[in-house]
């Protein structure tokens, strides 16, 4: 199959997270009898949707070269919007549910084609939309407020089998997607040779500027998926829902093995580290560790991965 | 004679007042291979891209089967059957060989997905139509350069082609790997495709092509069948002039003084050979090897740009703590190869550019005194016959030539003993290139020791007063005196090599 091209090249790294996932689930297993538990892996879900979601977006953004800081604002604006919209009837939380998706791939759009014609980094581009969003969500409301139907609140409780919420469903048709989309359109194609060599793909025809506005259109779509779910999970629209997000997001990215440098890497990385990091919340939690150590252990994990990256790349 | 497939009639292009080409007829026919040659800024570069639509002509004709066509852009030009394979790669790293080749070509199914498996079959089919053998499922990280130039190629005939231009296609190639591309345009040619072989490595031109057209700063100077020209009519049809005008004459043997520059056992980072060297005040010595066998390592190793082991002694004390700014004050300077990534500032002005390694110089209780840059750059700016406007013009918009006076005049500002060039005149005109010999030759009669770099064999045999020949990073041979010649050069630089390593310019 040729599709293992660009898959085997990550196999190592694949291995090692999932060598890891095991290594702190043992430790889990050990740390608290609540850990096996049906109610504890539901929680563990419901913990990694939203992140799961915005380092989908980070992965396809950072793959082609780019990075996207402006999931902090743009959580924060769709929640709020989407919370004072949705009202309680089937009807409105339709047109909200669209209305907030198309906000966001709008939004997506327009930042990408600030980067595409502008020149100026999307590091740049993206913080201060994420300021002017974040600001606009909170002149809008500085409280949490608004609220959501309560049948999408039973949705986003429900469980198969005590254990499996929809969100982690939702997770994995989303990267499933992605990944086919990245795989299998020319689109994706695009992502990977502007990734990797916006000049050479350039010179070969590739359209380098729609590709780009394509590509955080896309990244903003998938947070508005966020932002809805974060509305969800909470009742409310939280101005401050997204704050953490944008470096959050990029974390599971590296440590997945996708290059920040863009063009090699893949959702399956990203999809595994998701769960690593979100095990290992969940078990520092049970071994009574402050969260604060989380984000030191968070900030290590990633300046070890790309070390070890700029390593492999050296030999 | 059959009609020609692609045909230039008069072709004349301006930037601005800037007459780049004048009236050139050119006429590629099915079947042949001809050589399109001249020194770097001959002309070349522009007669290609006037003929597949990247420039319009200021004047003239492009004939597509005897008609009349304005392309009006690659695109077009391409749609028309005229593929070109450029000397910058347009392959990209991350993806595999057969995404590379159908890069923006893939085949959809009717849901407009790109269909792997007919993608797959249609490079495994290409492939081996031109007689090329690679996996279409590896990425091309894992291909050399000459696989990789092997897929641009057929990246190039993807679609149905009439026309083959390949610019500089064996720049990077070894002996081998251009045999295997020989014998695919040979293939192609009998296949009735009509190629243009851009190149200035006559070897290479004598052997693959029927047909040459020279050119000369913008004109045809000669051109007819490769079989009524031997080496010495197209170098003279290229260069305009004799060897003996070009290069001064060299001087007698060094001087007895002690060297200026004596490197013992130094290892170059990424080398694994101690090269010892002695450069005597007065002398210019050559650096010949192949591209890639470790002469612009060692030089920056030496400068001090570069991390290397082993032991320096500049004008007879050591020298161990290398860094450029030490070599600076001690007399030691350094041209960089790539002008435009390492040697210049693009958007500052001439008179800064030219000042940037003696910034302050003559400054008096820390103030600089207005305009004392200008002033100091003006002078060289009429030592070195420098074409600029005002020295206030940024430096991007002077031609190669001169840009490369600006910086030959900077390390000069830092009055060195030693100068280590790498590639001098790459990317300079004839004229400039004559200068710039004189000025060298100057420099060693004044007590300079110059260590020439050079992939131009014309120049090492020319200029030189000693040659050393490097391979895989190792000093293999010298040359002095008579000895120095193309064929005793490229005699030791090739030998015995992995097959790995590419060849100089002739």
């Amino acid at each position: 199959m040729s599709d293992l091209a660009r898959a085997v090249r990550f196999q190592n790294v694949h291995l090692a997270i999932v060598g890891l996932i095991a290594a702190v689930f043992i430790v889990g297993v050990f740390s608290s009898d609540r850990f096996v538990t049906v109610l504890n892996i539901a929680n563990v879900q419901d913990q990694l949707v939203a992140l799961a979601l915005v380092a989908l977006a980070q992965t396809v953004v950072i793959l082609s070269g780019g990075i996207d800081l402006s999931f902090a604002g743009l959580l924060g604006l769709l929640s709020v919007l989407f919370a004072t919209f949705a009202g309680s009837d089937p009807a409105t939380f339709s047109a909200a549910y669209i209305c907030i998706l198309a906000l966001g791939t709008a939004i997506g759009a327009l930042t990408g084609g600030i980067v595409a014609f502008s020149g100026i980094h999307p590091l740049i581009v993206t913080l201060a939309t994420s300021t002017i969003m974040a600001g606009a969500a909170l002149l809008h409301t500085k409280q949490p407020s608004g609220s959501v139907p309560l049948f999408f609140e039973d949705i986003v409780y429900a469980r198969f089998f005590g254990f499996l919420p929809w969100g982690t469903l939702f997770v994995i048709a989303a990267y499933v997607i992605v990944g086919f989309v990245l795989w299998r359109t020319r689109f994706g194609i695009r992502v990977y040779a502007i990734g990797d060599d916006e000049r050479a793909a350039t010179i070969s025809g590739v359209p380098v500027r729609l590709t780009k506005v394509l590509i955080y259109a896309l990244s903003g779509f998938i947070v508005a998926l966020a932002a809805i779910y974060l509305v969800g999970r909470f009742g409310v629209g939280d101005p401050r829902a997204g704050i953490g997000f944008d470096l959050r997001s990029i974390t599971p990215v590296i440590v997945g093995g996708t290059l920040l440098a863009g063009g090699r890497g893949g959702v399956l990385g990203t999809f595994l580290a998701v769960i690593l990091l979100a095990l290992l919340a969940n078990v520092l939690n049970f071994l009574n560790v402050s969260n604060f150590y989380l984000w030191i252990v968070e900030g290590v994990i990633i300046v070890v991965a790309v070390s070890l990256f700029v390593v492999r790349a050296r030999s | 004679m059959a009609d020609p497939v692609l045909a230039a009639r008069g072709l004349t292009k301006s930037f601005g007042s800037n007459e780049v080409l004048r009236n050139v007829d050119f006429e590629v026919l099915a079947g042949r291979n001809i050589a399109l040659c001249g020194e770097n800024g001959a002309g070349k570069s522009t007669l290609i891209k006037l003929m597949t639509g990247v420039y319009t002509p200021s004047a003239g004709q492009v004939l597509l089967d005897g008609e009349p066509v304005a392309f009006a852009g690659p695109k077009e030009s391409i749609a028309a059957g005229i593929a070109v394979v450029h000397q910058e790669f347009s392959t990209i790293s991350a993806l595999t060989v057969a995404e590379n080749v159908f890069l923006e070509k893939e085949p959809r199914n009717r849901l407009g997905l790109v269909d792997r498996r007919t993608l797959r079959r249609d490079c495994i089919d290409l492939l081996r139509q031109l007689g090329i053998d690679l996996d279409p499922d590896t990425t091309l990280d894992r291909l050399s350069v000459a696989e990789a130039q092997m897929v641009e190629i057929a990246k190039a005939l993807r679609s149905r082609a009439h026309v083959l231009i390949l610019d500089e296609p064996t720049a990077v190639l070894s002996h081998r790997e251009i045999d295997h591309l020989f014998r695919i345009l040979r293939d192609l040619r009998g296949q009735g495709m009509g190629l243009v072989y851009v190149s200035h490595r006559l070897d290479e031109i004598f052997e693959v092509c029927t047909d040459i057209c020279v050119l000369k700063d913008g004109d045809v100077t000669s051109a007819g069948p490769i079989a009524d020209y031997d080496h010495d009519r197209v170098v003279a049809a290229m260069v305009g002039r004799s060897l003996g005008e070009l290069f001064p004459p060299k001087s007698g043997p060094a001087s007895d003084a002690g060297p200026a520059l004596s490197l013992r056992g130094l290892i170059a980072e990424g080398s694994a050979a101690p090269i010892d060297l002695d450069l005597r005040p007065g002398e210019i010595v050559g650096l010949a090897g192949l591209v890639g066998s470790g002469r612009t390592e060692l030089a920056l190793a030496i400068f001090g740009a570069a991390r290397g082991s082993g032991a320096v002694e500049l004008s007879g004390k050591a020298y161990n703590r290398r860094a450029p700014g030490r070599s600076l004050a001690g007399g030691l300077a350094m041209l960089t190869e790539d002008r435009k990534a390492n040697g210049l500032f693009p958007e500052t002005s001439v008179a800064w550019n030219f000042a940037a390694s003696t910034l302050g110089k003559g400054a008096r209780a820390l103030a600089l005194a207005p305009r004392s840059e200008e002033e100091r750059s003006r002078s060289v700016v009429e030592r070195f016959k420098v074409v600029v406007d005002h020295v206030g013009q940024p430096i991007s918009a002077l031609s190669g030539g001169n840009q490369q006076k600006v910086l030959i005049g900077r390390l000069l500002e830092n009055t060195p003993k030693v100068l280590l060039l790498d590639e001098p005149t790459r990317g300079v005109d004839v004229a400039t290139k004559a200068e710039i010999y004189r000025t060298l030759r100057r420099l060693a009669e004044e007590g300079v020791a110059v260590l020439v770099i050079s992939s131009e064999l014309i120049e090492v045999v020319g200029l030189c007063d000693r040659v050393h020949v490097m391979r895989d990073g190792a000093l293999v041979a010298e040359l002095i005196g008579n000895a120095i010649t193309e064929d005793g050069i490229m005699a030791v630089a090739a030998a015995a090599t992995g097959g790995v390593a590419p060849r100089p310019n002739v």
